[in-house]
C-alpha cells in the first residue's frame, strides 16, 4: 500500500508543476539528483500545499432544498453539464494516544476520516485529518481548520486497524457537489448505515440537507475568507451559512 | 261714536297738571313755584315747536308711510296736494292718500268685474314689442361660441395626437426593448454607463485569446436596415430597431483552409468555415434577426484568428525533424517526405457584394476538390477542447477530495507512479501536432485505399474485396481485405486486417502473423500479392480435398525453382484418387497465373529389359508436362483446376492391361 500526496493544482499553481517538471528533467539528466524529501520540504516551505480549510456550514429543510439547488445551479460554474451527484461512505477512526503519566481519562484521541466514493469505485479513497476548528474573532467570517487530504488505496482500513485505530462511527452522504472557482459547495443528506450493511439499507438521519461551503488554501491566505463570505451572502435568504461552534454543540448533547 | 265711548269706557281726562313745577325750595321750607306760562309765552313756546324747514320733508315721509300702490302720477299729485295744503292735522295727508288708494282699488275691482262679464269690456293681449334684432351682436356671440367649441375640440385632438405619438414612440421603444431581449437571449450583454456592450468572444467558454470581442448595441435611427441593393425582395431581412457595431478587426468573414499538397498538387482541400453552409445557403428569410448573421460572422472571425494564432505559436515553438514554416497567413508543415500540410487563414473584409462572389468562388472550389470534413471539424474540436480544459476542472469523487487534480493525477499517488509516468502526464500535445497526425493518417488512408483498389482492378482471378470499418478514429482506421475466388468462396477465403495508423500500417493475417509496414505503398502491394499467391495454392489444396485428390505435399515458401523477385513462391503436389496422376502447382507473387504440371504413370516409355524385370518399375511417374491452363475452359484458375482434376480422375488405372 502506498501513500502519496495529491496536491491541488489549479491554474495559479501550474507554475509549481512546471517547476517540478523542470526538476524532473534535471533529475533525468542526472546533473544534481534531488531526493524526494528535499522536494517535499521545499514544497512545504514555499507554502504551496493547501492545508487549511475555510468552512461555513448550514442546513436547509427538504421542502426548500429544490429551491436552493436551483439557486446553486445558477450561481456556480459548469451550469450546462449539470451538478455532480456524489454518494460517499465515510468512516471515522480514532487513535487513542495516551499521554505519559496521565490517567486514562486524559487520553487525547486523534481522529482520522476515511472516505470512499460509492458511485465511482475507480477513484482512490481519501484519508483526511482535520484539526481543531478555530472560530476566531467576530470579524473572521469563516471557520478555519487545518486539513490534510491524502489519496490512498482501499486497504487503508486494514492499515489503520493494524495501527490501532478503532472505528468510531460511519455514515453515508448523498447529495450534490457544486464548485465556483476554488470554492466547493456540497448539499448532502446524511444516512445511517443500515444493520444489514448493504448500500441499499439506508435511513436518513434528518429531514434536511447539510450545506457546506469550503475552500482549501495554503495557510496565510485570508483574503479567500472574504470570497466565501460574499458567496454565502448570495445564498442568504435560502440558507444561512455560518460558523458553527462544535464545542457548544457537544455541551448540549 | 262719542256715545259709544261715554257708555263703555272710563272717562279719562287729559289735562295739564294744576300744580306748577317747583322751582326751588327755600331754606325755610317755602316752595317757590314756577309761574305758569302766560298766553304769549305759551304761544312763543308752541311756535318754537314748529319746525319751518322740514315741513315738506315731513310730507314726503308721510307718503311712503301710506304703503299703497300708487303710480308716479299719484305721487306727483299727492306732492302737489301737499304743497297746497298747509296741514294743521298731521294725519290729513294720510287720510287723503288712503282715500285715493281706496278709490283706485274700487275702480280696479269694478273694471275687473266688467271685464269678466265680457259684455262691455274685453281684455285683449297687447303685442309685446320685439326686441331689436342686433345681428352683428348675434354673429359675434355665435362666433365666440363656435370658437370656444372649436378650441375644446382642437385641444382634445391635440391630446389624442400627443398620446398617439407617445404610443408610437413607446411602441418603437417597445420594439427596441423586445429586440434587445431577444438579442440578450443569445448573446451576453452588459450595460456600462449609458451604452450597452456585448461580448461575442469565447472567454466564458475558456478561451484566453488576447482579443476582446466587444460589440456595441445602439438604437438604430433608421428602421430600414436593408442589405445592399442586389438582394432580392424575398431576401430582405426584417427591419430592426437595433444596430450592432462590431469592432473593425472582426469585420467580414474568414475561414481557415487546410490543404494537403504533394509537390504542388492538391490532394485534398479542406475549408474550415463555420459559416460555410450558411454562406452557401444563405437564406435571409429564415434569419429572423438580422444581427445574428453579423455577430456570428464576427465570432467566426475571432475563432479563426485565435485558432490560427495558436497554430502559428506552436509551429514556431515545436521542433520537428523538418521545421514548420510560418509565412504571413500560412503555416506549412511536412507530413511525409514530399507531402505538406498547409494551413491558410483566409479573411475577407468585404461584406455584401464581395461576400457573394466569395461564396461562388468557394463553391466552385468545392466542386473541384473532394471536401474533407474531417480535418475541418477536428481543428474546430481541438481548439474547443483546449477551451474546455481551461474551464472545466474535474469534480472530485469522494467529495472531500481537493479540487483541481485530474483523475489520473489523483491516481498517481496511490498507484505510485514513477518519475517517467509523471513526466508523461505533464506532456500535452499541441493542436498542431494533433492535426499533423490526423493529416498523416488521412494521407496514409488514401494511399492504402488507392493501393487496394488498384490491385483489385488489376487482378481479377481471385477477387479482392475490402471492407473498411465504419467506426474509426481520426488517427486509426481498419480495413479487412478478403481474397476469394468467384464461385469457390466457401472453399477458401484468405482474410487479412490492415490497421492504418498515422505513419505505419499493421497487418494481421489469419494465420496470426503481424506485420508492421511503413507508409510506402509498395510494401502493402507486395504483401497483398504474396497473400494472393498463397491463397491460390491453399485454394487448390482445398479443392483437391473436395474432389478426392490427395495433397502429397505443399510448401508456402518454396526453395526450388527460379528465385522470385518478390517474396517466395508456393506450391503443392496433388495426386489423384487412383494415384496415377500427379499434379504439381506452383504460384509466385509476380506470376500472372500459377503454373501447373502433370505427370502420369505408368510410364509408357519403359522398356522391358533384363535389368528392370519387376512390374513395379512401371509404376514410376513420367516426366512432368506443363498444362496449358488457358486452353482449359473455366472462368478462373480454380474452375480450370476443377475441370482438370475431374477429367483426370475419370480414367481408372489399368495396370494389368
Amino acid at each position: 500500500m502506498t501513500f502519496g500526496f495529491s496536491v491541488e493544482l489549479d491554474r495559479h499553481k501550474k507554475k509549481w508543476m512546471t517547476g517540478q517538471s523542470r526538476l524532473f528533467k534535471k533529475m533525468a539528466s542526472n546533473q544534481n539528483p534531488i531526493s524526494a524529501i528535499d522536494m517535499l520540504t521545499s514544497a512545504l516551505r514555499s507554502n504551496i500545499i493547501p492545508n487549511q480549510e475555510y468552512l461555513l456550514q448550514g442546513s436547509v429543510i427538504d421542502s426548500s432544498a429544490e429551491v436552493l439547488h436551483n439557486r446553486l445551479r445558477g450561481l456556480c460554474d459548469a451550469a450546462e453539464t449539470g451538478p455532480e451527484t456524489f454518494h460517499d461512505h465515510e468512516m471515522c477512526f480514532s487513535l487513542k494516544a495516551s499521554s505519559p503519566g496521565g490517567t486514562p481519562q486524559q487520553q487525547q484521541s486523534f481522529l482520522l476520516r476515511v472516505r470512499r466514493a460509492l458511485d465511482h469505485p475507480e477513484y482512490p479513497w481519501q484519508l483526511r485529518y482535520l484539526g481543531q476548528p478555530e472560530l476566531g474573532e467576530k470579524n473572521q467570517p469563516t471557520v478555519l481548520r487545518s486539513c490534510i487530504d491524502i489519496a490512498c488505496t482501499p486497504n487503508v482500513v486494514e492499515f489503520l486497524s493494524e495501527l490501532g485505530c478503532r472505528i468510531e462511527f460511519e455514515y453515508v452522504l448523498k447529495g450534490y457537489l457544486f464548485r465556483k472557482g476554488r470554492m466547493k459547495v456540497t448539499m448532502s443528506k446524511i444516512f445511517r448505515m443500515g444493520q444489514a450493511k448493504s448500500p441499499d439499507s439506508l435511513e436518513a438521519m434528518t429531514g434536511s440537507y447539510l450545506v457546506e461551503l469550503s475552500l482549501l488554501a495554503p495557510s496565510g491566505q485570508d483574503a479567500v475568507a472574504d470570497e466565501i463570505k460574499v458567496f454565502a451572502e448570495q445564498l442568504r435568504p435560502l440558507v444561512h451559512l455560518e460558523k458553527i461552534d462544535y464545542r457548544r454543540l457537544q455541551s448540549y448533547s | 261714536m262719542e256715545d259709544f265711548f261715554t257708555n263703555n269706557s272710563v272717562c279719562v281726562s287729559v289735562e295739564a297738571p294744576a300744580e306748577n313745577l317747583v322751582q326751588e325750595i327755600a331754606y325755610d321750607g317755602q316752595e317757590v313755584f314756577q309761574l305758569p306760562l302766560t298766553l304769549s309765552e305759551n304761544l312763543t313756546k308752541q311756535a318754537h315747536k314748529i319746525d319751518w324747514i322740514i315741513r315738506e320733508d315731513d310730507e314726503n315721509d308721510d307718503d311712503t308711510l301710506s304703503a299703497t300702490v300708487t303710480t308716479e302720477k299719484d305721487v306727483e299729485e299727492e306732492s302737489k296736494k301737499a304743497d297746497f295744503q298747509t296741514s294743521s292735522w298731521p294725519w290729513d295727508s294720510v287720510r287723503n292718500k288712503l282715500r285715493s288708494a281706496l278709490t283706485e282699488v274700487c275702480v280696479l275691482a269694478d273694471v275687473l268685474v266688467i271685464a269678466k262679464d265680457k259684455r262691455y269690456m274685453v281684455l285683449d293681449p297687447v303685442q309685446q314689442e320685439q326686441p331689436d334684432q342686433r345681428q352683428l351682436a348675434q354673429l359675434f356671440s355665435k362666433k365666440r361660441g363656435l370658437t370656444a367649441a372649436a378650441n375644446i375640440l382642437l385641444h382634445g385632438a391635440e391630446r389624442l395626437k400627443i398620446s398617439q405619438s407617445d404610443t408610437a414612440r413607446a411602441k418603437s421603444n417597445q420594439d427596441f426593448h423586445l429586440e434587445l431581449l431577444r438579442l440578450r437571449q443569445s448573446w451576453t450583454l452588459k450595460k456600462i454607463g449609458n451604452s450597452i456592450l456585448g461580448d461575442l468572444s469565447y472567454k466564458s467558454a475558456g478561451s484566453r485569446f488576447y482579443q476582446t470581442g466587444i460589440f456595441e448595441v445602439t438604437k438604430s435611427e433608421d428602421p430600414n436596415l436593408g442589405l445592399s441593393t442586389e438582394t432580392t425582395s424575398e431576401n430582405q431581412p426584417k427591419q430592426s430597431m437595433i444596430k450592432v457595431t462590431i469592432p473593425t478587426e472582426l469585420g467580414g468573414t474568414s475561414y481557415i483552409q487546410v490543404t494537403i499538397q504533394k509537390d504542388q498538387d492538391i490532394l485534398c482541400t479542406t475549408n474550415l468555415n463555420l459559416l460555410h453552409t450558411s454562406l452557401i445557403h444563405s437564406d435571409h428569410s429564415l434569419d429572423a434577426n438580422p444581427w445574428t448573421s453579423k455577430l456570428e460572422a464576427a465570432q467566426n472571425v475571432l475563432f479563426c484568428k485565435e485558432l490560427f494564432s495558436q497554430l502559428a505559436r506552436e509551429a514556431v515553438q515545436l521542433q520537428a525533424a523538418i521545421p514548420h514554416m510560418v509565412v504571413g497567413n500560412q503555416i506549412t508543415a511536412s507530413l511525409f517526405p514530399g507531402i505538406q500540410l498547409s494551413i491558410h487563414f483566409q479573411s475577407s473584409y468585404s461584406a455584401g457584394v464581395n461576400k457573394r462572389q466569395l461564396v461562388s468562388n468557394s463553391t466552385s472550389l468545392v466542386a473541384k476538390v473532394d471536401h474533407n470534413y474531417i480535418l475541418e471539424h477536428s481543428l474546430h474540436q481541438l481548439l474547443r477542447q483546449v477551451h474546455l480544459n481551461n474551464v472545466g476542472q474535474p469534480v472530485p469523487h469522494p467529495s472531500s477530495a481537493p479540487l483541481g487534480p485530474t483523475k489520473r493525477r489523483r491516481l498517481a499517488g496511490p498507484h505510485a507512479y514513477d518519475r517517467d509516468e509523471l513526466l508523461l502526464m505533464t506532456k500535452n500535445e499541441s493542436i498542431l501536432e494533433q492535426i499533423i497526425r490526423q493529416g498523416q493518417h488521412v494521407v496514409l488512408r488514401l494511399r492504402t485505399m488507392f493501393v487496394i483498389d488498384s490491385i483489385a482492378r488489376e487482378i481479377r482471378d481471385p477477387l479482392i474485396i475490402s471492407h473498411w470499418n465504419v467506426l474509426n478514429s481520426p488517427t486509426l482506421s481498419c480495413v479487412k481485405i478478403i481474397i476469394m475466388t468467384h464461385g469457390y468462396d466457401t472453399l477458401q477465403r484468405t482474410a487479412l486486417v490492415v490497421h492504418v495508423g498515422e505513419k505505419t500500417l499493421k497487418c494481421v493475417c489469419r494465420d496470426g502473423r503481424v506485420l508492421h509496414m511503413s507508409y510506402e505503398p509498395q510494401e502493402l502491394r507486395d504483401l497483398i500479392l504474396c497473400q494472393i499467391s498463397q491463397h491460390q495454392i491453399n485454394a487448390v489444396q482445398s479443392l483437391a480435398r473436395f474432389l478426392g485428390w490427395h495433397v502429397a505435399s505443399s510448401s508456402a515458401h518454396l526453395g526450388l525453382g527460379p528465385v522470385e523477385p518478390l517474396g517466395n513462391a508456393s506450391s503443392c503436389i496433388l495426386s489423384s484418387p487412383s494415384g496415377n496422376r500427379i499434379l504439381s502447382v506452383r504460384c509466385g507473387p509476380q506470376a500472372a497465373q500459377p503454373q501447373v504440371y502433370l505427370s502420369t504413370y505408368p510410364r509408357h516409355d519403359t522398356v522391358k529389359n533384363k535389368v528392370l524385370k519387376d512390374m513395379r518399375w512401371e509404376q514410376l511417374n513420367t516426366r512432368y508436362e506443363e498444362v496449358r491452363l488457358e486452353k482449359i475452359e473455366g472462368r478462373n484458375f480454380l474452375s480450370r483446376m476443377e475441370l482438370l482434376m475431374a477429367s483426370l480422375t475419370c480414367r481408372p488405372p489399368m495396370s494389368w492391361e
